[in-house]
C-alpha cells in the first residue's frame, strides 16, 4: 500500500513539474516544434486582419521571422491589451509580440527584449510654422486629445511655465485634427497615426511632424526567468536591426522609418 | 457591488470643478439672455411681420430644431472658420447655444402669443393704442406669463445641454470632469460629483426663475 502511495506521489510530482511554469530554453521550443505567440488584431498597422480575415501586420511579420529563424511552426493566440501579461503568466503563449510598450510596471511581471519598434507622441503643425521644442509653443494654441501623453506633457509644461501655451482638449483624434485643419489652433498633438491620417486627408499635405514629445518602445514579452530565450531574442532583434529587415518592415507597414531604438 | 469609493482625489481638485462650474454658469446665462432676445423678437415678427420675414424665421426655427445641438456646435467651431468666421471655443459655444435656445423659445413664445384672445387686441385697437403698445402690453405680457414655466424648463435644458460644449474644447464642468477622470481613473466618483454639481446649479437657476416670475407678473390672472 505504502509503495503504491509513494509511486502515485512521485508520478503526481512528475506531472506537476512538467506543467508548471519553467524556464523555457530555446532548445525546448525547437524540440516542441511550435512557437506560440500572442498577438492583437485590432491595432493597425502592427496587428490587424487583412481582406481574407487573416492576421497581418508589422508584429505578425516579425513573429513569422522569429519562428522561421528557430525553424519551428508558428501558432497565434489573439489577445487584447489587458490579456497580454496573463497569457504569458499562465503559459498560454511563449512570447508576446503586440505593441507591448516597455514600462517599469510591466517589467515587474514580465521580461522585455530590446525594442524592435516604437511610437512617439509628437507635435504636428503646418509646414510654414517653425517649431523645434515646447519653448516655441509659447503664446500659441495647440489641440490635443484629452488624456493622451501629448495632453499630459504639454499641459504639465505649460503649467510650469506660467500657462504660456493655450491647450485645447478634444474628445477624440478626428476633432483634434479638424481643429487644426479649420485653423482654430496653430498646432496639434498626435501619435504616429496622427501623421499618417493627416497625410491621407485632403488638406493634410501642408502639415508635418514638428518634434517628438516622448517615445515609447515595443519589446517582445516573455516570462521572467527565461534567460536563455531573452538572450536569443535580443540577438535576433540585433540581427534584424543590423541587416535592414526591421527598417524594411517599418517602411512596408508604417510607410515611415523607425524611430531610434535603444538597447536596454 | 464591492467597489470602494475614494472621493479624496476628487475633493482635492475642487478648484478645477469650481472653475468649470463657473464657466458653465457664464455660458448658460449669456446664451439665455441672447436666446431670450432672439425669441421675443423672432416670435413677434413671426406672428405679426410681413410674409418674407415670417418665412425666414420659420426656416431658421426648422433648421435648428431638426439638427442636433452637437452638430450645430461643430458647424460653428469647425466649419465657419474656413469660410471666414473664426471664434474661440467659448464664443462659438455662446453663439450655438443662443441660436439653439432662440429657435425653441420662439416656438414657445409664439404659442403664448397666439393664445391671446382676438377680442383683447380689438379692444386695444378701439382704444386707439399704437400697434407697438398693443404688442407690448396686450399680447406679450400675458403670453410671457402663460408660457413662463415652459420657457424656464427650456432654459434648464439649455443649462444641462451646455455639457456638450466640451466637444469643442470649452473647459466647462463636463470637460473638467473628463480631465479629472483621465488623471485619477476614478470614473464613478467623478460622475457622481459632476452630477451633484449640475443638480445644485439647476436648483439655483430655478430659484432665480421663480423669483423673476413673482416680481414680473404680479397682476392677478
Amino acid at each position: 500500500m505504502r509503495r503504491m502511495f509513494r509511486f502515485l506521489a512521485v508520478a503526481a510530482m512528475a506531472v506537476l513539474a512538467s506543467t508548471a511554469a519553467q524556464a523555457q530554453t530555446v532548445d525546448e521550443i525547437i524540440k516542441k516544434g511550435t512557437l506560440v505567440v500572442a498577438i492583437d488584431t485590432t491595432t493597425p498597422p502592427y496587428g490587424m486582419l487583412d481582406g481574407g480575415m487573416q492576421a497581418s501586420g508589422f508584429d505578425i511579420d516579425l513573429a513569422g521571422l522569429i519562428a522561421k529563424s528557430l525553424g519551428v511552426k508558428l501558432e497565434f493566440v489573439t489577445v487584447n491589451s489587458p490579456g497580454r501579461i496573463p497569457a504569458l503568466l499562465t503559459n498560454r503563449v511563449d512570447i508576446v509580440v503586440s505593441i507591448f510598450s516597455i514600462t517599469a510596471e510591466r517589467a515587474q511581471q514580465v521580461w522585455f527584449s530590446n525594442p524592435y519598434a516604437g511610437q512617439c507622441s509628437a507635435v504636428v503643425g503646418p509646414k510654414n510654422l517653425a517649431a523645434k521644442s515646447l519653448e516655441d509653443l509659447k503664446g500659441k494654441k495647440i489641440a490635443v486629445t484629452r488624456g493622451t501623453p501629448e495632453d499630459n506633457i504639454t499641459s504639465a509644461w505649460s503649467k510650469e511655465h506660467g500657462d504660456s501655451i493655450s491647450v485645447l482638449r478634444f474628445d477624440d483624434y478626428p476633432s483634434t485634427m479638424q481643429a487644426m485643419l479649420a485653423g482654430q489652433v496653430d498646432l496639434m498633438g498626435g501619435g504616429d497615426y496622427g501623421d499618417i491620417y493627416l497625410r491621407k486627408s485632403s488638406a493634410g499635405e501642408g502639415f508635418e511632424m514638428k518634434f517628438p514629445l516622448r517615445c515609447f518602445h515595443f519589446g517582445i514579452g516573455l516570462r521572467r526567468g527565461n534567460t536563455d530565450l531573452l538572450k536569443w531574442l535580443n540577438t535576433f532583434v540585433y540581427t534584424v536591426k543590423n541587416d535592414g529587415t526591421l527598417d524594411a518592415l517599418s517602411m512596408k507597414w508604417r510607410k515611415a522609418p523607425l524611430p531610434a531604438l535603444p538597447t536596454m | 457591488m464591492d467597489y470602494i469609493f475614494h472621493f479624496g482625489p476628487i475633493f482635492a481638485r475642487w478648484e478645477l470643478f469650481a472653475r468649470g462650474a463657473l464657466l458653465t454658469v457664464q455660458l448658460a446665462s449669456a446664451s439665455m439672455a441672447i436666446g431670450l432676445l432672439i425669441a421675443v423678437v423672432g416670435a413677434v415678427l413671426r406672428s405679426f411681420g410681413p410674409a418674407p420675414v415670417r418665412w425666414v424665421i420659420a426656416a431658421y426655427v426648422e433648421l435648428i430644431r431638426n439638427t442636433p445641438l452637437l452638430v450645430q456646435l461643430y458647424v460653428v467651431f469647425f466649419v465657419l472658420p474656413p469660410l471666414g468666421l473664426k471664434m474661440s471655443s467659448s464664443q462659438a459655444a455662446v453663439v450655438a447655444l443662443s441660436a439653439n435656445l432662440g429657435a425653441y423659445a420662439i416656438e414657445i413664445i409664439r404659442a403664448g402669443i397666439e393664445s391671446t384672445p382676438r377680442g383683447l387686441v380689438e379692444a386695444g385697437l378701439s382704444l386707439g393704442m399704437s400697434r407697438l403698445a398693443i404688442i407690448r402690453h396686450i399680447v406679450l405680457a400675458p403670453a410671457l406669463r402663460a408660457i413662463f414655466p415652459a420657457l424656464a424648463s427650456q432654459f434648464v435644458l439649455q443649462l444641462l445641454g451646455s455639457s456638450l460644449v466640451s466637444a469643442i474644447a470649452a473647459e466647462e464642468l463636463t470637460a473638467v470632469g473628463n480631465n479629472v477622470m483621465m488623471q485619477t481613473f476614478r470614473n464613478f466618483e467623478v460622475f457622481l460629483m459632476v452630477g451633484a454639481i449640475y443638480f445644485v446649479l439647476v436648483q439655483i437657476f430655478q430659484t432665480v426663475f421663480d423669483g423673476a416670475y413673482r416680481r414680473l407678473f404680479r397682476w392677478p390672472a
